[in-house]
């Protein structure tokens, strides 16, 4: 006998497959209808297709919006070729062809008189399910029961060995198909927008068709975190009434949601169309169980990869460091007049301190900056005026015109409003002449070869990038010989033990009293392990810089 | 840090109080950028209640000043305790800023009717 195969979409539904095999079936909006269509203009019993000498005709059974072949209204019965689009009020019907019924296929689901199983779902906790899995085992199960074990057992061992989500997917549901023989199984999980989405999909050779499920079932399954046994979907009102559970046929069903105890991942669900026998409790305790340790794994798995992640940032970050090393001058002009030392030490990572010491000619250049912020953005800005730095100061006729230059680059589209604390300074080798510019930054210290620590005085301009077309003020000393200069960011004096105790101004410059005729060096590594030790066990709150100049006198000097 | 809003006639008052540290002032940036983009224009941060800013902090200050640098829009800082004064001058920012003792004197300063 022939079927007839129909792709149904309804107006107010999901689109669904039927065949009707029973050689009639009344398409409506009643529920007396053989195949329901959602759609509230509808007649209750719109249309007919019935085979009559092995062709299938379409029949209007006088609906009030008749019925459409093709875009043609209706007059009479007429013969349904593949490919033919019926139309019913505002729903949608796919002649998919007719074709010769799979041997040993049950009874038509449309349109059948002839008895079958009383449809029914069980639905219970997967949680339950899972304790109470053991106490099934009554004497006369203990065959099946280890055979249970035995799957799990090896399920169990194959997923212990190195899996992706793909690969995992694909055994859970190769071992489903080769344990309970399901003709159609799919695999939902959980994205991260939490929506499901269909993992994997398998079919027994024999099933043609796209395979669809009932979202309805999927979430109660998901929500609820309950195992489901249906062994008559086509019965169940729960599943029936709106969706299709699957392309007609479907007598059994079995689901279980991806369990741990975080939460449900997604679900597995298997089904069985001409199924002689349909499945069992036991069918879904078995397949709860292989969702549970299924699902274990499918955790650990996205664990997995979110370490991976960071651990390809920490990476990143790692080499975004190496190169703001790099940036940084670690060896200095070596000339009779200087001594100079200097050290960067990030708090992060990354950081957005920076120094730089060029030499023009008999002039040498000095710069100590802090960018405004943490991280990586503050990194970057360093970078930035590290280069901006290089590239104006040396040739520039002042201090104060290169600071201009550098803050009108910065200050330009500069939205965020970042900016850069900087005392920058010009040192003449052969007179001791320093000129310098203060752009909202810490005073740097001159300790005198004989005399006292002060401070450098002046005005403070703000910090570069603030202000667009800024006219930095410069002023001058006159070094003497011997004199030292210690240019630093205010992670030295805010730097904090455990207790939050600052380092403060007061410490430091107690200790750098005690450094006259010290080696620049000295006095850098020094101060380096003085914070250290004050710090003691505290992560590191702000980028440390210090930048230490000796000037030793050209012997020109008067 | 809690941060207290107060309309008061065109002109709105923002008043952080606590610490606005680099990560507290992500989220004074939020509620400063929010009400920049939804159309304030007469703005008076009350900084009576810091007791301590960061350059993190000084730059949302300063991002909201240039955003408020054309009249009639007007930004205008008051209640500035002597730490957070000595951080502004640090940076060099206080001649950057229009500076009033208290909220009264900023409202008055910052202009729009019935302020």
């Amino acid at each position: 006998m022939s079927v007839l195969r129909l792709r149904l979409e309804p107006r107010d539904g999901e689109a669904f497959r039927r065949e009707v095999r029973a050689g009639s079936a009344i398409l409506g909006r009643s529920s007396k209808a053989d195949i329901v269509l959602a759609d509230r203009f509808l007649s209750r019993q719109h249309a007919r297709v019935f085979l009559s000498d092995g062709i299938w005709l379409l029949e209007d059974l006088g609906s009030r919006n008749t019925t459409f072949l093709n875009d043609r209204p209706l007059a009479e019965p007429t013969p349904l070729r593949p490919g033919d689009v019926i139309r019913l009020a505002e729903s949608r019907v796919v002649v998919e062809g007719p074709g010769e019924p799979v041997a040993g296929a049950g009874d038509g689901l449309v349109g059948d008189d002839d008895e079958r199983l009383p449809g029914s779902t069980i639905l219970r906790p997967a949680a339950q399910l899972l304790s109470e899995a053991r106490a099934t085992a009554a004497p006369g199960e203990s065959g099946l029961f280890a055979g249970r074990l035995r799957v799990l057992n090896e399920v169990h061992r194959a997923l212990a060995a190195p899996i992706t989500l793909e690969g995992l997917v694909n055994l859970v549901l190769d071992r489903a198909f080769a344990h309970l023989h399901p003709e159609e199984g799919a695999i939902f999980l959980r994205g991260e927008d939490g929506a499901l989405h269909r993992a994997g999909v398998r079919q027994a050779p024999s099933v043609k068709g796209e395979p669809l499920f009932s979202r309805r079932l999927v979430e109660e399954v998901v929500e609820k975190g309950v195992a489901a046994l249906v062994t008559d979907a086509s019965l169940d009102e729960r599943f029936a009434a709106a969706e299709s559970i699957v392309v007609s046929g479907v007598r059994s069903l079995v689901a279980a949601p991806l369990l741990d105890s975080e939460g449900c991942l997604g679900m597995i669900v298997l089904s069985a169309r001409r199924r002689a026998h349909p499945f069992v409790e036991g069918d879904m305790e078995l397949l709860a169980a292989l969702a549970s340790a299924a699902a274990l794994r499918i955790r650990n798995l996205a664990l997995t990869e979110e370490t991976a992640r960071r651990r390809l940032l920490d990476k990143e970050l790692d080499l975004a460091a190496d190169i703001q090393t790099a940036m940084l001058p670690r060896t200095f002009p070596t000339r009779a007049e200087i001594d100079v030392a200097a050290a960067l030490r990030p708090a992060r990572t990354v950081g957005g301190d920076l120094y730089d010491v060029v030499l023009e000619g008999d002039r040498l250049w000095m710069l100590v900056g802090d960018v405004s912020g943490k991280g990586v953005g503050a990194a970057l800005l360093m970078a930035v005026t590290k280069t901006l730095f290089r590239a104006i100061a040396p040739g520039s006729a002042s201090v104060a015109s290169a600071m201009g230059r550098v803050n009108d680059e910065l200050a330009r589209d500069n939205e965020r409003a970042m900016f850069v604390t900087v005392f920058a300074a010009r040192l003449d080798l052969a007179t001791g002449e320093l000129r310098y510019v203060n752009g909202g930054h810490n005073p740097t210290y001159r300790l005198e070869a004989d005399g006292p620590l002060t401070p450098l005085g002046g005005p403070v301009d703000p910090a570069l990038g603030a202000v667009e077309g800024h006219e930095y003020r410069e002023s001058t000393l006159a070094l003497r010989p011997g004199d030292t200069l210690v240019l630093y960011t205010d992670g030295v004096v805010e730097a904090r033990a455990a207790d939050g105790e600052e380092f403060h101004a007061l410490r430091f410059e107690s200790y750098l009293g005690g450094c006259r005729g010290a080696k620049a060096e000295d006095v850098v590594q020094g101060l380096l392990s003085r914070l250290e030790e004050f710090a003691g066990d505290a992560p590191p709150y702000d980028d440390v810089t210090v930048l230490v100049l000796r000037w030793l006198g050209s012997g020109l000097e008067s | 840090m809690q941060i207290g809003e107060d309309k008061v006639g065109e002109a709105l008052v923002i008043a952080p109080a606590g610490r606005v540290d680099s990560v507290s002032s992500a989220e004074l940036e939020r509620v400063v950028v929010a009400r920049l983009d939804g159309g304030e224009r007469r703005l008076v941060l009350d900084l009576s209640g810091v007791e301590y800013i960061s350059s993190a902090g000084l730059r949302v200050l300063l991002m909201a000043a240039k955003r408020l640098k054309a009249p009639p829009a007007a930004l205008v800082l008051c209640g500035l305790g002597p730490s957070v004064r000595t951080v502004l001058e640090l940076a060099g920012f206080l001649p950057l800023f229009t500076v009033e003792a208290g909220r009264e004197q900023a409202l008055a300063r910052v202009g729009g009717p019935a302020a």
